[in-house]
């Protein structure tokens, strides 16, 4: 194989992987504010996504108003969520969320399925379609944009984490909440903001994946490379999602190149068992010491 | 309680017999999963190691069970059960005892990662397992018994039930129960009172596997026919949601939940494309108005 596949593999390797990356830092951003598991994070990004296609189909949008309607769809889907079903099962323990957050993602797929049938549909890309070529690599364009814009959003969040408010709030709340609760910062807030910040980092993730796997109800299915991810870069981290969602990507799209294709689809799940092993906490993650 | 006990194996024995041939078929289908429920309940409920790979366990035990009776034709059913209860709690324990390290979530997506390894193994040893095709599994024996009815295999898969559920309960009066209680209330606790934490971990990880291991066996011989898809990540999912609706760390939780979703995915199979809508709501609604499961409920009831 020539370095030029090579380097071709790798590129769109980190591009699925800048996805997962995105999904992985959602639900993080969720866990780490609320300690919930959202396993109907994927069916958001896909609801979000079919509410930006419709809306496109309906009223001839352009391609970044579609990308802001996604957005705004998942921003209010989130706080919704959150308001109504979320916020009342307080009192519940982590796995009843957990469960509670399984039946919606069943609902949102089986609700979408009903609207939008479960066929898959084209979506409109950002980027062209002719490769740029770069010496002997050429490279598709989707890949480069979607890696150029994952990029420019988790700067965005790494930003709003270390400089705003509301980021130095939630970070309070992941280390201790009882402590920022005292602090005066209003957990219930950090709650709700965190899931609408989640929700739109997927519906962006959303709308730059939609034109290379196609739009379907099924697309929320992603959720589990997002979880596989965050584990592997060490859960609650945040770098350590972008880290083991690149590296989850990479690995995906090299495998086939070099194992026979028996074992190619176990290949992201060996490899997360085998890092677990070696580290229990994932890449970036700690191990932290529980107090009495 | 022993009067509740009474009732329900009287109803066990007579089922078939006051039930049209379906409902025998339903009535194995949940008992299969009550085993499961009971075995991932011994690991999530008392231990706190939520598995969503619960399906490749079932698998494994599944295919044991088949290969072995198609192999060696002839071997009494209830060796077939023993022997894959023992192979799947072997591959439980060799895939458990290196996971001790691993907490919380990281022990969860290790179990779905090892659900996942587990289909793509049966896709791949197509010698013994014929892939994607499937697998018929030939029909069980017991002796000169050939179990050939859907009622004679209900009653197989009551007998090996109620073995399991009275052994599950009276474990809970031995130490290895004890302390399994205690690790419940509060690993930290139970360490500092003495209790070997690691091993404790690690024997619920292989009773849990060897469990869904038998009930596989039980799984093959009375659905009678294997494929890998059949044990997707849904059916974890699925395990996972009938304890917790039921209630964590107790055997009757086990087997309520087992049976509300079971008749619930049976009952809501004529709504087709509402089916997941309608039992995603239920499930929202449970937890909201249920927090802790079905059990925590009747006691807060069986209270006031």
């Amino acid at each position: 194989m020539t370095t030029a596949t090579l380097v071709h593999v790798v590129v769109s390797g980190l591009a699925t992987g800048s996805i997962y990356a995105l999904m992985a830092l959602s639900l993080v951003i969720i866990y780490n504010a609320t300690r919930t598991l959202n396993f109907a994070q994927g069916e958001m990004l896909m609801v979000s996504t079919f509410v930006g296609w419709a809306a496109q189909r309906v009223f001839g949008l352009p391609l970044v108003v579609t990308l802001l309607v996604a957005v705004v769809a998942a921003a209010l889907m989130a706080w919704l969520v959150e308001r109504v079903i979320i916020r009342r099962s307080i009192g519940a323990t982590h796995w009843d969320v957990l469960i509670i957050t399984l039946g919606l993602s069943l609902v949102l797929r089986a609700a979408a399925g009903l609207v939008w049938t479960h066929d898959e549909f084209p979506f409109p890309s950002f980027f062209g379609t002719r490769p740029v070529a770069l010496g002997p690599v050429r490279l598709a364009p989707v890949s480069l944009g979607i890696i150029g814009a994952s990029l420019a959003l988790m700067t965005g969040i790494y930003a709003l984490f270390t400089w705003t408010r509301l980021g130095r709030a939630m970070r309070a709340v992941a280390q201790n909440q009882r402590a920022a609760r005292l602090m005066g910062i209003s957990v219930e807030r950090v709650y709700s903001r965190a899931w609408v910040l989640a929700a739109v980092v997927g519906a962006v993730a959303g709308v730059l994946v939609a034109p290379v796997v196609f739009l379907s109800s099924k697309m929320g299915l992603i959720v589990i490379n997002g979880f596989t991810a965050a584990v592997i870069g060490g859960f609650g981290s945040m770098p350590g999602a972008v880290v083991g969602g690149m590296l989850l990507g990479v690995l995906e799209n090299l495998a086939p190149l070099y194992l026979p294709s028996g074992i190619r689809y176990s290949v992201p799940f060996l490899v997360l068992i085998a890092i677990l092993l070696v580290r229990p906490a994932g890449l970036l993650g700690r191990v932290e010491p529980r107090k009495v | 309680m022993p009067l509740l006990v009474a009732l329900g194996v009287a109803t066990l024995a007579v089922w078939p017999w006051v039930a049209p041939r379906y409902f025998v078929f339903l009535a194995s289908v949940i008992l299969v999963n009550v085993i499961v429920a009971i075995g991932l309940n011994m690991m999530a409920g008392y231990t706190n190691q939520l598995s969503f790979g619960h399906a490749g366990f079932l698998a494994i035990g599944a295919y044991t069970a088949a290969v072995l009776t198609l192999r060696v034709p002839g071997v009494p059913v209830v060796v077939a059960l023993i022997v894959a209860g023992l192979f799947t709690a072997a591959v439980g324990l060799a895939f458990g005892i290196p996971c001790l390290r691993l907490g919380g979530l990281y022990l969860t997506m290790a179990t779905l990662a090892f659900g996942f390894v587990v289909t793509e193994a049966i896709l791949n040893l197509d010698t013994l397992t014929r892939g994607a095709d499937g697998l018929r599994v030939p029909t069980a024996r017991l002796g000169g018994l050939t179990l050939s009815t859907d009622t004679a295999r209900y009653y197989l898969v009551a007998a090996v039930t109620a073995v399991m559920v009275a052994a599950a309960v009276n474990l809970l009066r031995t130490r290895t129960g004890r302390a399994f209680l205690a690790l419940r209330e509060s690993e930290i606790a139970a360490q500092a009172s003495g209790v070997p934490v690691a091993t404790y971990r690690a024997l619920a990880f292989g009773l849990s596997a060897f469990y869904t291991g038998v009930a596989g066996g039980l799984f093959a011989f009375v659905v009678g026919f294997l494929s890998p898809d059949a044990f997707d990540v849904f059916l974890s999912v699925d395990f996972v949601v009938m304890i917790i609706v039921g209630g964590l760390g107790s055997v009757p939780g086990s087997i309520i939940g087992a049976a509300v979703v079971t008749l619930l995915h049976d009952g809501l199979a004529t709504f087709q494309n509402y089916r997941p809508l309608i039992f995603g709501a239920l499930l929202i609604a449970c937890m909201l108005f249920m927090p802790g499961g079905v059990m925590r409920a009747l006691s807060r009831v069986a209270r006031r």
